[in-house]
């Protein structure tokens, strides 16, 4: 059983068996990292990813779960590194280390780990960890640095493709350097040995693989699966009427010149089984961080349209072109700002979805909130070892109405998946607040025949003295917007109490300092509603406001549903007047 | 003349096992599980195999009545009260999407809907201080809107109750005296750890299977009494011990993988009686493949998983075996998918229509076709030639639905078939063994269920396990496992504190009452205070991480308050588990652990000998791809004497299992009957 068990082309058996184990590789790289590391940015945002990228810088596989925004974007890394240092100068053991903006394009807080993988002498391919370290020293510290730092060197240390091992022998210098430059150094370079390990442990399980089957064998079935996740893609766009699409939406601004939108147009072209998404309508780079590198707000637009449930590889992205200019807003030239690099990629994904809605309407639903989360964020220090602290939680928000059913309420965006908020029990045990409600935000889903998710307001109340950092984006003049008369979500807000009698002031995103017993409250955004809320049956309605959902005010002024406040019953006559005086007025 | 039986209800059959120590004999009964009234599938079942109960001192069962009653949504119309300000806790969860390209995903579907969701005027702090008293009058308002909305069971989950239940225990007890024949369940009761999203979830599922599983109960004792059942009942628990049906009518919730861990706790006590202390329990039935970890001759049991799965789930934070399953079973259907690559399950030919070869309706091929064209199963001798197998059928779909789309042979796509199989249930294996950092050479597989032995060496070579052990009556061994499994309680409290603040009296003092309260508990099941066992863990983590390792300790270090032989048994954990870690670090103690256990009086397992291992006769097998296929010997398992040795290639079968040697193994019989094969080397 030692001769090379498959010599010529196409074997289905050697493929099927390779395309199980793959994805199961990164599984177990992100089960290792997630589960010892010490940042909840990683535990429970899941604000990471694995992945295996051969020298060309084709993506073999990645882990699913946790921030979809990573997706297949870390081919550049290796592109370039190969570029630099060239094929033949890596060697086994060696580790590298890089957050640098000019290649990968995103807040620096987001640090690549990553290992070339030798079998046999052979380089095969790297294996990478993207994770988000708590801190990389700068202005400021927990999510990132906010969206109104100016360039890079304010928002933190800068690693350029840094060589940190070399054959298996940690360069304490720079160890050095990293250390004397970050806050919190325990918890990131904890992370930093998860993330190694995890490389380390891809590498095993790569020279397993390649022993089973042979370098040639492997490497060709690889090409094969690619092969396979593009047809796979190409037969579901096939289906969508060619045509040229269109939508576009707008952040009120980008945190930093506050009257200017930041526009997002979209363009979906739809040809026999290609797909193009052109963002060159979208704003250039601007003064406020919101810039990036990055086609994510097209890849996720794309992979959950095509093959949602499907491992990712090159191949995924293959039948799909992305035009984008340099200068974009999503393809800043360093160095631009990009410390708040993400935050317009969900309604990036939402606005190229609704391009598509007249393509398929029975398929497209209305708008998510389109914000990274409620982040209750508070700095203070610990009142018994004066420590520094951060709380961290991410509030989920709504989701728009679907063509059969209501959206989901008080769930993570589309560019995040597997993040989970942090438990009002964890959060009082380690930080001095007092979390006081989280509940569903009452009438924040849109109207529709298929109502939009519910957001949510959390109230949270700081024991110590210290500074509230409120950093929801601003969509007030483009909330979450319906489809097919469906009505718009509520935005997200906030407010703030400055101790327990004073008034609840309404609170723009910002830095608030905070005396003992103030409160914050964040309230986060309602999805759009599917369809005119006339045509929701009346006892749904009846149903929303029993569980209070929806208000009586809300069932009589956007469904025209008439309920009895004291019985809780619908008033069929009134309701039916009500709805066909709507229609003629609507007409 | 005493008989212990063990009762094991399975989705498609109820299984039976009786075993009368003086003869030193098992019988056995199957009869098709009734989904709608499991005791009438019980009654069929008893009066096969044990139609008088008077001579049985035990009577051991697994239900899955818990777990049905979660799935089908059929339980109790139930209330949650909980700390004002939180109402919503319940249904907001924590908002993750693990499909994390799905725009259309689902979340939990809440058990309560938020109008039976009452809030009460009450506040405790994180440390257990209370911060706002428990309001008389709110209690007594929320109490009547419960009592005026006519529900069946109420759950109490109150913010930090974890850390100081006084108000909890107050709120359980003014509405258990107000609504008299309703179900009330306190967190505080079951379930005293932070993290209030899984511990609401957990009260309210014991809240929400109660009513049922207290009826069924009822029935279950009475029909036994009508047999003339004088013994002891107990029930299984997910944890794989036991437990005593009034406890069982206070957590139900803890019977709600009262089946599949009996087959795993059984695993462990065969590695007992073959003094092997690490095994890998791989259970291969119709549908799926699950796998788990025995160490130190204990089932490896994790802190709580996801009813229904992890990404849309209802979370249940109590003890259970960890158990790694795949979509990969016996009936796993093969295809080509739209893109011409060969897939196998998750989709399954169940026993409706069943794979081709069985001859109900089925046209789509599955494992077990594959295997029978491979002549790895034999078409005359299955279920000991009760149910002939049709292999020309079998074939000619393979050949239909696989062959020819990928032109090649029909023999070569039932290799293909069982290698993919292969390769995913031996993804289970690895993930309970090399991910959890264990190396596979240092372990045992024991193989069960009708299909495990079928494809235990294959795994075992494939992953380096040098040992593989058949054990008696493989295809219910689940019901075999019952008949052995001890009586066992788990208790957790958190106690949050940086290793070296510690104050060890204070955690000894929890840790004493935690024990003693198993004790109690034990005595009060009839365990001897001899068969008691008590062990200690600490769950620990390096400071600033969330997930922790249970560590486990004795209580003299822990009254020592020995640190440095606590934190050098962490970071060795650590170690193993994820490759890297810190001995200089903090620390951080989580929670506290008590799990006591007891062992109750049980048969050693033990079958007969047989006359002499004889060759019953010859098939062709096909064992490799691209080899030709190879004529080996049958035996007979139950003509096995102890010493007698079968080498490979070679079949042995046994009434509703096949075990299939290759080149290179040896397999013995043990001297209590078990196989034990030393699986050759490449």
């Amino acid at each position: 059983m030692t001769e090379d068990p498959v010599v010529l082309g196409v074997d289905p058996i050697t493929r099927g068996v390779i395309r199980n184990v793959l994805p199961a590789i990164a599984d177990e790289m992100s089960y290792v990292l997630q589960r010892s590391s010490y940042n909840m940015m990683i535990y429970e945002v899941r604000d990471y990813c694995c992945a295996l990228v051969d020298p060309d810088g084709a993506l073999l596989c990645q882990n699913v779960g946790g921030v979809s925004h990573f997706v297949a974007d870390l081919g550049v890394v290796v592109k370039d590194a190969v570029f630099r240092y060239g094929t033949d100068g890596f060697a086994p053991g060696d580790g590298f280390i890089t957050n640098h903006q000019a290649v990968a394009g995103q807040h620096l807080n987001n640090v690549v780990t990553y290992t070339p993988v030798f079998v046999d002498g052979r380089l095969v391919c790297f294996a990478l960890v993207r994770a988000h370290w708590i801190d990389v020293g700068g202005m400021s510290t927990g999510f990132g640095a906010g969206a109104s730092v100016a360039d890079p060197w304010f928002e933190g240390l800068q690693l350029n493709q840094v060589r940190l091992y070399e054959s298996g022998l940690v360069d304490d210098k720079v160890l050095g350097i990293i250390r004397d430059n970050i806050r919190f150094p325990e918890s990131s370079l904890g992370d930093m040995r998860a993330q190694f390990a995890a490389c380390r442990l891809a590498e095993e399980r790569v020279t397993e693989l390649v022993h089973r089957y042979g370098f040639e064998s492997f490497t060709r079935t690889v090409r094969e699966l690619f092969d396979h996740s593009e047809a796979r893609c190409r037969r579901v766009v096939e289906a969508i009427p060619d045509g040229e699409y269109f939508a576009e939406a707008f952040l009120d601004n980008d945190f930093v010149e506050l009257d200017r939108p930041l526009e997002i147009k979209v363009r979906v072209v739809v040809r026999g089984s290609d797909l193009t998404i052109d963002l060159t309508g979208c704003s250039s780079e601007r003064k406020g961080a919101v810039n990036s590198r990055t086609l994510a707000g097209a890849y996720i637009a794309y992979k959950s349209l095509t093959t949602p449930e499907e491992p990712v590889n090159e191949g995924s992205f293959r039948a799909l072109t992305v035009e984008i200019q340099e200068g974009n807003f999503m393809m800043a030239r360093y160095p631009a700002p990009m410390a708040a690099w993400s935050v317009a990629l969900p309604t990036v994904v939402d606005t190229i979805l609704t391009a598509l809605a007249p393509a398929l309407p029975e398929t497209i639903p209305a708008a998510h909130s389109g914000t990274l989360g409620g982040a209750v964020i508070f700095v203070g220090r610990q009142p018994e070892t004066g420590a520094r602290f951060v709380t961290q939680s991410i509030e989920g928000s709504g989701w728009g109405g679907r063509p059969w059913e209501d959206g989901e309420s008080s769930s993570v965006s589309v560019c995040q998946g597997d993040v989970r908020n942090a438990p009002i029990e964890t959060m009082e045990l380690k930080w001095p607040i007092l979390v006081r409600r989280r509940a569903l935000r009452c009438d924040s889903g849109g109207p529709g025949r298929y109502r939009g998710g519910l957001g949510l307001i959390t109230e949270v109340t700081n024991l110590v003295e210290g500074t509230w950092k409120l950093s929801m984006p601003s969509r007030d003049k483009c909330p979450p917007w319906g489809l097919w008369g469906g009505e718009a979500g509520t935005a997200s807000s906030h407010a703030f109490r400055a101790s327990e009698h004073a008034p609840l002031i309404e609170v723009a995103s910002g830095q608030i300092p905070a005396a003992p017993g103030s409160t914050a409250v964040i309230r986060t955004p309602g999805g759009g509603g599917w369809g005119s809320p006339r045509q929701r049956p009346a006892e749904s309605v009846l149903a929303d406001v029993v569980e209070g959902y929806v208000s009586l005010e809300s069932a009589r002024d956007h469904y025209g549903v008439v309920i009895d406040e004291l019985t809780l019953t619908v008033d069929e006559d009134a309701t039916e007047a009500l709805r066909k005086e709507k229609v003629g007025s609507d007409g | 003349m005493a008989l212990t039986v063990a009762l094991d209800i399975g989705g498609t059959f109820t299984d039976l096992v009786v075993w009368d120590s003086e003869a030193g004999r098992f019988s056995h009964g199957k009869s098709a599980t009734t989904p709608q009234r499991l005791t009438d599938g019980i009654v069929q079942c008893l009066l096969k195999a044990a139609p008088s109960l008077d001579k049985v001192e035990d009577f051991v069962h697994g239900s899955t009545i818990a777990i049905n009653t979660v799935l089908e949504r059929t339980g109790a119309s139930t209330a949650l009260l909980v700390t004002k300000g939180m109402r919503d806790i319940y249904a907001i969860g924590r908002q993750n999407r693990p499909d994390a390209y799905d725009v259309f995903f689902r979340r939990p579907r809440p058990l309560v809907p938020r109008r039976l969701t009452f809030e009460v005027d009450e506040r405790m702090s994180a440390t257990g201080s209370v911060i706002e008293p428990l309001d008389d009058a709110s209690l007594e308002r929320v109490t009547s809107a419960v009592a005026a909305a006519g529900v069946e069971a109420v759950a109490v989950c109150l913010l930090n109750s974890y850390a100081n239940p006084a108000h909890e225990i107050r709120v359980a007890a003014v509405v258990r005296e107000a609504l008299q024949g309703v179900f009330v369940t306190a967190s505080s009761e079951i379930l005293r750890e932070y993290r209030e999203y899984e511990r609401t979830s957990t009260t309210v599922l014991n809240a929400y299977v109660g009513p049922r599983v207290s009826t069924y109960l009822d029935d279950l004792e009475r029909l036994l009494d009508e047999r003339g059942f004088g013994g002891r009942l107990f029930l299984m628990q997910s944890n794989g011990g036991a437990m005593t049906p009034r406890i069982a009518r206070t957590v139900p919730v803890a019977m709600m993988e009262s089946g599949p861990v009996g087959g795993i706790a059984a695993a462990a006590e065969v590695g007992k009686s073959l003094g092997l202390s690490n095994l890998i329990a791989f259970d291969m039935g119709g549908t799926t493949a699950k796998a788990s970890l025995v160490t130190g001759f204990q089932p490896s049991v994790s802190d709580g998983y996801y009813i229904g799965g992890y990404a849309n789930g209802q979370p249940l934070t109590l003890p259970v075996v960890d158990v790694v399953e795949v979509g990969t079973g016996g009936g796993s259907i093969a295809k080509i998918d739209d893109v011409g690559a060969l897939c196998v399950g998750p989709t399954s030919a169940g026993s409706d229509p069943g794979p081709i070869c069985y001859g109900w309706g089925g046209t789509r091929p599955t494992v077990t076709d594959a295997n029978l064209v491979l002549g790895r199963l034999s078409p005359d001798r299955f279920l000991g030639g009760e149910m002939p197998l049709d292999v020309d059928a079998a074939a000619a779909g393979i050949e239909k639905e696989i062959a020819s789309h990928l032109s090649i042979s029909t023999v070569d796509a039932a290799h293909g078939i069982v290698d993919i199989a292969m390769s995913s249930m031996a993804l289970a294996v690895r993930a309970v063994s090399i991910e959890r950092g264990y190396d596979p050479r240092e372990f045992a597989l024991v193989a069960f269920g009708g299909a495990g032995p079928l494809h235990a060496c294959a795994i075992a070579r494939e992953l380096h396990i040098p040992t593989v052990v058949i054990p008696l009556f493989p295809a219910h061994f689940s019901a075999v496992g019952m008949l052995a499994s001890n009586l066992r309680h788990d208790d957790v409290r958190t106690v949050y504190r940086e290793l070296e603040q510690v104050a060890w009296h204070e955690v000894l003092a929890i840790v004493d009452e935690m024990l003693d309260a198993g004790r109690r508990r034990l005595r009060g099941e009839g365990a001897a205070e001899a068969a008691v066992h008590l062990e200690i863990g600490l769950d620990l983590r390096y400071l600033g991480q969330e997930f922790t390792l249970t560590t486990p300790v004795e209580r003299p270090p822990l009254a020592a308050g020995e640190v440095s032989s606590i934190r050098a048994a962490f970071t060795e954990l650590h170690h193993r588990r994820y490759g890297h870690s810190a001995p200089t670090e903090a620390i951080e103690l989580v929670n506290v652990r008590v799990t006591s256990s007891a062992c109750r009086e049980r048969p050693p397992l033990r079958a007969a000998e047989g006359s002499g291992a004889q060759v019953r006769g010859c098939r062709h097998v096909a064992f490799e791809r691209a080899r030709a296929v190879v004529e080996v010997p049958i035996i007979e398992r139950d003509e096995l004497r102890v010493g007698d040795e079968v080498k490979g290639p070679a079949i042995v079968e046994e009434y509703a299992s096949t075990t299939v040697l290759w080149r290179g193994d040896a397999l013995r019989r043990s001297e209590t009957g078990e196989l034990l094969v030393a699986v050759g080397g490449e």
